[in-house]
Formats: C-alpha cells, structure tokens, sequence
C-alpha cells in the first residue's frame, strides 16, 4: 500500500477572528472562506509558471453584511452563487456582477442578490442540491428548510423539517439523488426526501453516535454516508435498501471533537478505491482515509459488509496549537489530492496529499 | 429575575496563591552567561491547579453579591491540568440553579482571555451536583454554542459583569 502524506501548499491570512470553513468552486479556480469576521474572502489560484505548485492569491473580501459571524459557505453546482449561513439567522446568495463572463480583475463586484430569512436563531450550515435546484440551511432553531432555487435567483421554501430535538448542525445533500442528511446536537442524523404527492419528509434517523453529530459528507458513488461527532469518531452509513442505511464502520483516531469531513474521489491507484475521506478535529489534526468496496460490492451492493479502509496520511498540528474547524477536497478534476482546511488561528490553509 | 438560590452558604476565602507563571532562571554556578540563555520560544511554560484557581476564584456569583469561591462553587482540587489541557469542574449551589451555564461560561472566558492558545479547556458541572448536568455538560463545551453566546450583547455584558472583580484581581 503507498503511504502517502499531507504536504502545505500555501497559507491564506487575512480573517480577523476565526475561520469556521471553506468552499472550493467546483467550476472556477476559487476558494472560498468564511469567518467570525462577518467576512468571505476569495481565492483565485493557478499554477506557477516552470513549478508544479498551485499559487494562491487574495481574489477579494466580501463584506457581507451579514452582522454576526459567517458559520459557512457552500458554491452552487454551477459555481455561480455563493451561499452564507450566518449565526445571525440568515442566508446570503451571493452573485457576481457580469455574470458568467469570467474572473478576471475586471470581473465584477460580489453582489448579495437575495436574503433568505425564516431561521429564528444561528444558521449553521447551508447547500446546494446537485442540480443546482434546492438549497437547504439549517439552524439552531432545530429546522431544516428546504428551499427551491427559481430562474432569477428567486427562492421559495419548499419545506421546513421539524424532525431533530436539538441545534442542527450540518445539512448535505446526496451527489446524485435528490436525498437531503442533516446532522445535529441531538445526536442523529435525520435523511429526508420529497413525497411528490405531498411535502418534504423524514424517510430515516440514524442513531449511533453518542453526542452532536458535527458533519455529513456522502460518499462519491453515493452508496455510503459518513459522520462526524463529538464523540471522537467518524462513521460510516451504508446503503442497505433503497431507503435504510445502517451504520457499517467506526473510525477512530481523533483525541477531541471531529469537526468537519469530507469525501473526495482522491487520487489511488486502487481500483477497489471508494475515495478519500478526511477528518478534521479540535485535536488539530487531520486524517485521511482510504475506503474500498467490499468485497461483495458487485454481487450485493447493499449487504451490510462494511467498506474496507485505511488511514493513508496524518496530519498533527495543522493549524498549530488550534482547533480545525472544516476540511474539504477540491472537486475539481485534476486537483483532487488538494485539500483545504480552516483554523481557529484565523488561517486558511491548502494541502496536497502526496506519495511519500 | 427569578432567583435560584436565595440563601447561599457563603465561605471564607483563602489567601491568594499567589503563584506565577513566571518561569524561574535556571541557577548556573559556574557561568553567568549560561544562565542569561534566552528562553527558547518552544518552552512551554508549565501553568498548575494554584494558577488556574486564581483566574477563576474572584468571578462574581450572577445572583450574589460573592465570588465562586466564596460559594464553593469553584475549588482548587477541582481542577486537574495537563501540558495542553485544562479540566475545571464546578458545584452549582443548588441542583436546579439556572445560572449554571452562565457560571460555566464566564468560566470559560477567564480562561480563553488568560490562557495561552495552546490549552484546550474542559468544563463540567460536578458529577451528581445539577439536575439537567448532562445539558450543561453539552452546551458548554459545544465551542459553536460558545462563540454563538458571544455574539449576544445581552449575555456578554452579564458575563463580563461576573469578569470584572476576577479581572481587576489580576491573576
């Protein structure tokens, strides 16, 4: 098996207080940050002429608005519209002015075109369905909005869940099917899907983790769903019916909180490779690890046989002595070993995962 | 405002440690200049339970004109430290007390004010000592919760009117 490890491609100062996460364009080269600075800065990067790195360079700072701290920050599928959720209850969509005419100095200021209001406390976590149709933000309020996209950046709220006892931390939607995860302080995690005949729906709760569950991330294929809690573990959910998912793996490794994970297609030479999955902590460190199907993946896709994995690179001290709030692969083709992660020390940093 | 605990057993408070986390020269007998050797940025600078105890033991009471120590709330042996991490366990003065959080909090943001980054700060409610501990537990050490509350300018100029003896104190 190759080792691999976890090489510093370049550190982003400029937040004020503390970054809380990232997004990574999926169409354009651009990373985006948010911060308990009521900010968003953006990062255009390309390669350096005669060197293999990437170069990051300030793109520019959005002032928001927003007048309490930026939670998160998530791209539409387009790469079009920038979403906030902001601890002061709302949802900021973000556009550039010109449009789709190209991110050159010229290009135009950032403009919020529309305020999603409804949320009664903290929004903590906003996304983009893979279509680019639905949004969904969540809050301390315990609800998950569903909302649709309409032309003209126009947004109406399809649906608001009421499932989760507690603060709902994190919202993802499948990469293919219209299935939306929440995470929550309650412990679960909740998936839900529309009744065409009638109103968004919880189909699913998934119990098993013993305190907040912090962050969802769906596999590539889609066949997997994993968590992260305070409870120091990562785990991963398997399809088992068209709508059951079982919990199949606890990884561990994390000595606090996992913050944040993301599920990358990574970049193995194992054609077995389910992608790479990476962990951020209050630890300060950030695993990766490789997943591979079972098995019995081609003769029964949906037992319960749980993927095989591996930790293929550690981390410690990625920030220093500070806690790593987010983590988040870029999903572009051909970067997707480059991984982004946000600190407490107000920093933004990018990573490459390597063959050591 | 409704009051939790109207009649609290108040206790004499001891004399100030009076520690500091000043690290002492190392003693050199043959060579001044050795012991001039600038501290290495690295070192870290050991902090103990005496050290803690002093940030914390002058925070107001929010319902009582007395600090956590006089209270009982906070004690010394309570508190356990390691080289990067700070344990601080507190006795509400009654089981129902709502001002637990608030308590907790502003316990928490001595710490955060006066702590090097480098400690990673645990803070819990006396096993057995609340009735909703596991709530208080939670939220306490939730950091998204934490930094939420901070936001709040009502909250915020309650704990800082906890703060202000404990700051003024110096530690």
């Amino acid at each position: 098996m190759t080792r691999f490890k976890i090489a510093k491609v370049a550190e982003l100062q400029g937040h004020d207080e503390r970054a809380w996460n990232i997004a990574w364009n999926p169409a354009k080269p651009l990373l985006a940050s948010c911060s308990a600075d009521k900010t968003v800065r953006l990062y255009h990067y390309d390669h350096a002429t005669d060197s293999p790195d990437l170069r990051f360079t300030h793109n520019t700072t959005i002032s928001t608005g927003h007048t309490k701290t930026v939670r998160a920050v998530a791209w539409s599928p387009s790469g079009l519209s920038l979403a906030t959720a902001s601890f002061d209850a709302n949802v900021g969509i973000w556009e550039q002015e010109g449009g789709d005419e190209g991110e050159g100095p010229n290009a135009g200021e950032w403009e919020c075109s529309s305020l999603l209001e409804g949320h009664e406390t903290e929004c903590k976590s906003v996304a983009y369905s893979s279509s680019g149709t639905l949004l969904a933000s969540c809050s301390r309020d315990k609800t998950v909005w569903v909302w649709e996209v309409q032309p003209d950046v126009d947004f109406e709220c399809l649906g608001v869940l009421m499932e989760h006892t507690q603060d709902v931390k994190c919202v993802a939607w499948h990469p293919h099917e219209e299935i939306l995860a929440s995470a929550s302080y309650d412990d679960t995690i909740r998936l839900y899907i529309d009744d065409p005949s009638d109103d968004w729906f919880c189909f699913a709760t998934l119990k098993g983790h013993e305190s907040t569950v912090w962050c969802v991330s769906w596999s590539p294929d889609g066949r997997y769903l994993a968590s992260s809690s305070d409870d120091k573990t990562v785990r991963i959910w398997k399809r088992v019916k068209e709508h059951s998912w079982e919990s199949v793996l606890v990884l561990t490794g994390h000595e606090r909180s996992v913050y944040s994970i993301s599920w990358g297609v990574g970049k193995s030479n194992d054609d077995a490779s389910l992608g790479w999955l990476a962990s951020a902590s209050g630890d300060g460190q950030v695993m990766v690890w490789e997943l591979t199907k079972p098995s019995d993946s081609d003769t029964a896709p949906m037992s319960s046989t749980p993927p095989g994995h591996s930790i293929i690179a550690r981390l410690e001290a990625a920030h220093g002595v500070y806690d790593v709030n987010a983590v988040a692969w870029c999903p572009r083709q051909g970067y997707e070993n480059i991984l982004a992660t946000a600190g407490d020390d107000c920093s933004v940093r990018v990573w490459k995962v390597i063959p050591e | 405002m409704e009051v939790f605990n109207p009649n609290p057993v108040i206790f004499a408070p001891a004399k100030a440690t009076g520690r500091r986390s000043k690290p002492s020269k190392p003693e050199s007998f043959w060579d001044d200049e050795e012991a001039d050797v600038e501290v290495d940025e690295n070192t870290v600078e050991p902090i103990d339970q005496d050290e803690i105890f002093d940030l914390i033991r002058h925070i107001s009471d929010p319902e009582h004109p007395n600090s956590l120590e006089e209270l009982r709330v906070v004690s010394a042996p309570q508190i356990s430290v390691s080289e990067n991490r700070v344990i601080v366990e507190f006795t509400p003065t009654v089981p129902h007390c709502g001002m637990s959080t608030l308590i907790g909090l502003s316990i928490r943001v001595r710490l955060m004010q006066s702590l090097p980054p480098r400690f990673k700060v645990d803070i819990f409610v006396k096993p057995g000592s609340h009735q909703s501990e596991h709530a208080v537990n939670k939220q306490l050490n939730d950091k998204e919760r934490v930094a939420a509350a901070l936001e709040n300018p009502a909250l915020v100029d309650t704990v800082e009117k906890c703060l202000e003896k404990a700051e003024s104190w110096g530690a």
